[in-house]
């Protein structure tokens, strides 16, 4: 029973998901409780308390629809649009701006370092 | 999240566009079809020619969005496969992860205070680079604007498939690590869509940085508009 094993695991999930929740609320930490949920599942799963195959069947149904749970989201923008007719436009490029030096840092600081090991590791 | 009829219409509306996006995108595979941007624009389209107000739409846009907050829980799994990945080669991964989510967070901050934009849309751009769920999330807990962070980060992906390929080939970056990291620190999801096309240890490594990223980027976001502000 494939279906009931997805429907148990999705419960799981949701339960690590309101630990998360209780933990932000309790310590007030400014971060999502999803996040502090995900760390848990993580920690979980690393320590091998939990078993991947009690979650993975559900994860990766879940998982296989992700960029449908955010349209709802994407469709506010419906709201803004007199936002992007003035200065705001000016947000599109700083945008793309600061992406491309996110990635050219995070690009040339995991390259480098890695050559750098790699080289190290063949004159020992 | 109330049970009304404007809950089934639009939240059963919101998922049927969805399947058809994707069909199209499946049909055609060019990068612009991609199906978030043809169900966004469909759904706006229609809430504009019949007059809807977003409010009415969420009644129906919240059961759907419900499914976020499992959703980043679920991402340990695709994280917890790839362990040992992560393992053989922690530093060079947690180096980029660490320079290339404050260099999002500064730059974004710094370029938007420079050109006097309001503290709320400083705190919608400040997490663009991170994976759309938590990106909404954490515009929601730092006090920017979730729907509009939503686009940002889209932006932030296309950016990522559209022009990253020429900056990885400008800057020299070549091997898998190199691609990989900066794909999935600046552009998450649909910069591993991009690493795939790579190979497949691109893509592994950039599913990795997208999700690292994203907990690195939630931790470091409240801090950075702490500090920023």
């Amino acid at each position: 029973m494939k279906i009931v094993r997805i429907v148990l695991q999705l419960l799981v999930l949701y339960g690590f998901l309101l630990i998360g929740e209780a933990i932000q609320t309790l310590l007030n930490l400014p971060m999502p409780g999803s996040i502090i949920g995900f760390l848990l599942l993580f920690s979980a799963l690393l320590l091998k308390i939990y078993p991947l195959e009690w979650i993975d069947a559900g994860a990766t149904f879940l998982l296989s629809f992700l960029s449908l749970y955010f349209i709802p989201a994407t469709v506010g923008v419906v709201d803004y649009g007199p936002l992007f007719s003035g200065k705001g436009v000016l947000l599109l490029p700083i945008v793309i701006i600061s992406t491309l030096i996110t990635m050219a840092a995070a690009g040339f600081a995991s390259q480098s370092i890695a050559n750098r090991s790699a080289a190290q590791k063949e004159e020992s | 999240m109330a049970f009304t009829p404007a809950a089934i219409v639009f939240s059963v509306l919101t998922v049927a566009t969805y399947v058809i996006a994707n069909f199209v995108y499946l049909r055609f595979r060019k990068t612009p079809l991609n199906p978030v941007i043809t169900a966004t624009v469909a759904l706006v389209a229609i809430l504009i020619l019949f007059d809807v107000p977003y409010e009415t739409y969420m009644e129906g846009g919240d059961w759907v969005a419900a499914f976020l907050g499992p959703a980043v829980v679920a991402l340990a799994v695709p994280l917890y496969k790839h362990r040992e990945l992560l393992q053989k080669n922690l530093v060079p991964i947690a180096a980029g992860i660490v320079a290339g989510v404050i260099a999002g967070l500064v730059s974004g901050t710094l370029f938007t205070r420079w050109l006097g934009f309001t503290e709320e849309l400083i705190l919608t751009v400040l997490p663009k680079s991170l994976t759309t769920p938590v990106a909404m999330q954490v515009a929601t807990t730092i006090g920017g604007i979730p729907s509009l962070a939503a686009v940002f980060v889209m932006v932030a992906g296309f950016t990522g498939i559209l022009l990253g390929p020429y900056l990885l080939q400008l800057l020299n970056i070549d091997s898998p690590i190199g691609r990989g990291i900066g794909l999935g620190a600046s552009a998450h999801g649909l910069g591993t869509a991009k690493a795939f096309e790579y190979g497949p240890e691109d893509a592994s490594m950039s599913s990795v940085a997208m999700t690292l990223a994203a907990v690195l980027g939630a931790l470091l976001s409240p801090l950075a508009a702490w500090l920023l502000l």
